[in-house]
């Protein structure tokens, strides 16, 4: 009982994470219809930047989160003006898709490889002194960290919420991806819009890897992993749903650990994965679709 | 474009050409390394080329495919079944492999499929990962009659064998409906029923040439410390880098492709070490970006601007498409 | 107050406008007239910013309009409502016209603008949080006709207002847009199938053909001249006697 209780638990602090990690791929699939490849491994950098402001500084991994941030906000746009931006051109939205693709891909191959590098092959993760940390609820331990991680999962999800359906910013990027030359008739200057979503898209990227490193580690080429993790919460959500994708992350979560109890903990990862294809072929529209 | 029997002679000569070179002149291991990689590369890059290229479906998951082939030759060969028996024992349990992944993710259109061939890949990386806890390897005796020859001989024959079955493909009935299968979806047309056949038939023959591939991998390696690198990512992405790069969707731009990955990769690893990954990663990306043809669609592209008359060296030229 | 002087507008490589000019004064509405691929869509999206413009110029005042970015001619007073309506389907009718007021001398006036668009399409107050996508094809004009008019245009470039519609609603269209010029002295440029609406609702109008202005005058003039109909727009007398 004890062990069951534990192992939801732990789904429940891993899925949260995993709603988080599938954010900015959301937004930029979704919303924006880029298929960023390479979102695992922006999450990976913004994981090192954490870890090296503890590091070189001490800065407080959570505190922290603001200047990663920012900084990954950066990356973000110089990301939009070199890969993305030219892929406006093309005729239709599929090839728009399938080009960003294939451009994400060999970002992935420079990244990767940059990030080996610099900082080595080596996992990093980043102990505090609340690391290993742990409260107990209904009998089940969770961990200091973790819950953190939770707590910022749903914010930025609300956040990003928020923005999205109230701000004017939110409209006009809605309204761009419908129907981007109606979009600049009503006086939206599109590739503004694009460029700056593209920026908060890759800071979501680092929020993400700032809390991977303090509660799990990173490593350059762990990048494939979470983005098959955020591509699964992003169908399991629904394309384009976007406040669906944090629900949809505790739901992968819960189906890892049911997984763990049934099969035990290698087949993990499988099991899930396979619930996923499942899901992809007979619920394509996502478990959180609206009917209309 | 050459006259059919001209392009069978060109063809005809530069077998003999490969069949005679080791005869003829002393190659050194390591060159020997280097074209067998080359081989394997022209073969899974021609693979990916059938179903990517030809037929559009971004397929992710063909290291399984590979993976699949070097596992079951390894094993067959093992059980002291005749090396060529073993790789197409290898190729065909690729194709079961394909039955069982395709049939389902065939259904999923565009990025979706890739995102769910990708998905079951993992899936079988971490099953095989799993099973096979230690390492596998060849009994002793094999390693003591080991030659880089046959391994050589035997990715020769697989790697024209491979180009010859896309070249009759792309000529057949099969083939236009493979491209018409690409077309059409990249138009956004409604599909005829036929589509799915195509893509399955694709996804068969890309399985077996993967799996083959995979059956030339484990003649020349013996042994396997961590079985999961077979599985790994990589052997999907290095080939449909090579694919793209050297013009996805024509018959000989995987195979300069290939050539040029895996030479400069070695010329490359020696001068430049990781950084040579990089430059590929951006070479890649230029590719996409500017050439969609790929190097042989944009030599054919320039020659065309230069003489109009242009005898393109890209193959099938209508063929070439944007991206793949 | 806008004047398009000797334009030649491309698509690709390939020709669509020849050396046309045209002239909208403050507060007029001007029809533009043609028969299908005429290129009359090409010279709305060529002011409105969507095309390049290759030779000959357009000026609104005093400010050159050709290179501009289309949202900067928006935010000039420009304001379009496309061939085809395109609203924003899966954003809610008050959605699409909250994003109509994008500019920001639009985003200050917008609850007032709002009021009295209102005022005139009481459809659309009333669908207010309903999918774009559901409504009916008049409303649908309406939504689109508010949109453009949520930017407070100086001039309103409208593409084939009554493509679709029925009789009534078309009526009932124009009876608000021809308010709206009065009210608010908004200058319209309307291109029309529909010749007898448009040369009614304009005080003057073009005739174009192959990418050509050919002929051009005072719009009762015009209504009245039937060799007009017959030589460029393709409608025979018979069509007319029936
Ligand atoms: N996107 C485009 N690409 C290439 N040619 C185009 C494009 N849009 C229009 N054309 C061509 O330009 C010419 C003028 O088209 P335009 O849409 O301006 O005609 P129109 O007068 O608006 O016709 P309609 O009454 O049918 O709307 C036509 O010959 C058309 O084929
Ligand atoms: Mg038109």
């Amino acid at each position: 009982m004890e062990f069951v209780l534990q192992t939801i638990a732990n789904g429940l602090l891993a899925g949260a994470l995993y709603g988080l990690v599938a954010l900015g791929l959301g937004l930029l699939m979704g919303v924006m219809k880029f298929l960023n490849i390479a979102h695992g491994t922006f999450i990976i950098l913004g994981g090192y930047l954490s870890f090296w402001l503890f590091n070189l500084w001490g800065i407080d991994p959570f505190l922290s989160i603001p200047l990663v941030m920012i900084a990954m906000f950066l990356i973000g746009l110089v990301f939009y003006r070199l890969a993305l931006s030219p892929l406006l051109k093309l005729p239709d939205v599929g090839m728009r898709i399938d080009t960003s693709m294939l451009i994400t891909f060999g970002l992935i191959w420079v990244l990767d490889n940059a990030m080996t590098m610099l900082w080595t092959p080596n996992v990093r993760t980043i102990l505090t002194s609340y690391t290993g940390e742990t409260f107990r609820f209904f009998g089940a331990r969770f961990s200091f960290t973790g819950l953190c991680g939770v707590g910022i999962a749903v914010l930025v999800g609300l956040a990003l919420y928020s923005v999205l359906s109230r701000t004017y910013f939110g409209k006009h990027l809605r309204a761009a991806t419908q129907d981007a030359e109606a979009a600049s008739l009503c006086g939206v200057n599109v590739q503004r819009v694009y460029l700056i979503s593209t920026g908060i898209a890759i800071a979501l990227a680092g929020v993400a890897g700032a809390v991977i490193v303090s509660s799990y580690s990173i490593s350059a080429s762990g990048g494939i992993g979470w983005l098959l993790i955020a591509f699964v919460v992003m169908v399991l959500a629904g394309e384009g749903n976007i406040n669906a994708i944090i629900p949809a992350g505790l739901v992968y979560g819960l189906l890892e650990a049911g997984s763990v109890l049934i099969f035990g903990v290698p087949y993990r990862q499988a099991i899930a994965l396979l619930v996923f294809v499942l899901v992809l072929m007979f619920k394509p529209q996502g478990l959180f679709a609206k009917r209309e | 474009m050459l006259p059919d029997w001209k392009r069978l002679l060109v063809i005809g000569l530069l077998v003999l050409a490969f069949m005679a070179a080791p005869m003829v002149i002393e190659i050194g291991t390591g060159s020997l390394n280097l074209l067998i990689m080359v081989f394997i590369f022209v073969i899974l890059s021609q693979s990916w080329n059938i179903i990517g290229g030809y037929t559009g479906q971004i397929n992710l998951g063909l290291a399984a495919f590979f993976g699949c082939g070097v596992l079951v030759t390894h094993f067959v060969w093992k059980a002291e079944m005749p090396i060529y028996l073993a790789v197409i024992a290898g190729g065909l349990s690729a194709v079961v492999l394909a039955g069982i992944i395709g049939l389902p993710t065939l259904r999923l259109k565009g990025a979706y499929f890739a995102i769910g061939t990708f998905a079951l890949a993992e899936v079988c990386r971490i099953v095989v990962g799993n099973i096979f806890e230690r390492m596998i390897e060849m009994p002793g005796s094999y390693a003591a009659s080991y030659s880089l020859i046959p391994r050589y001989y035997l990715g020769l024959t697989v790697a024209f064998a491979a180009i010859a079955v896309t070249y009759f493909i792309t000529r057949s009935k099969l083939g236009l409906g493979m491209v018409a299968v690409r077309d059409s979806e990249q138009a956004a047309q409604v599909t005829g029923v036929n589509s799915f056949k195509y893509k399955v038939y694709a996804l068969l023959i890309s399985a077996f040439l993967a799996g083959l591939g995979g059956g030339v991998y484990a003649f020349m390696r013996l042994s396997f410390h961590y079985v999961t690198a077979v599985f790994s990512p990589i052997w999907t992405f290095e080939p449909l880098m090579a694919a793209v790069i050297g013009g996805s969707g024509t018959l000989i731009g995987p195979v300069i492709g290939s050539i040029f990955l895996v030479v400069l990769s070695e010329i490359f690893a020696l001068t430049l070490g990781e950084a040579h990954l990089i430059i590929f990663g951006l070479l890649f990306i230029l590719v996409v970006m500017y050439f969609p043809y790929g190097l042989v669609g944009s030599v054919s592209r320039i020659r065309q601007i230069i003489s109009r008359v242009g005898r393109g060296l890209c193959e099938t030229g209508e063929n070439c498409r944007k991206g793949f | 107050m806008l004047q398009i002087s000797n334009i030649d507008v491309y698509y690709g490589d390939i020709q669509a406008l020849w050396d046309v000019s045209l002239r909208i004064g403050d507060g007029e509405i001007v029809a533009v007239l043609g028969s299908n691929g005429a290129g009359k869509s090409t010279v709305m999206k060529s002011i409105s910013g969507l095309l390049k413009v290759r030779a000959g110029h357009i000026d609104f005042g005093n400010i050159r309009l050709d290179g501009l970015p289309a949202h900067h001619i928006v935010e000039l007073g420009i304001s379009m409502v496309p061939e085809g309506r395109r609203i924003f389907p899966q954003m809610s009718v008050l959605e699409n016209l909250e994003v109509g007021a994008s500019t920001n001398a639009a985003r200050k006036t917008r609850q007032n603008t709002l009021e009295w668009i209102y005022e005139f399409f009481t459809p659309l107050k009333l669908r207010a949080k309903q999918k774009a996508g559901t409504l009916s094809g008049g409303e649908q004009q309406m939504l689109a006709i508010g949109r453009a008019l949520m930017s407070v245009p100086k001039v309103l470039l409208i593409d084939e207002m009554s493509l679709g519609l029925s009789p009534i609603v078309v009526q009932e269209l124009s009876g608000v847009i021809q308010g709206i010029n009065k009210l608010r002295k908004l200058a319209v440029l309307l291109v029309e199938q529909d010749i007898e609406l448009a040369l009614s609702m304009a005080s003057r109008g073009y005739i174009m053909e192959n990418g050509r202005i050919v002929d051009q005058g005072d719009a009762k003039l015009m209504l009245c001249n039937p060799r007009i109909k017959e030589t460029y727009l393709g409608i025979g007398a018979e069509e007319k006697a029936g």
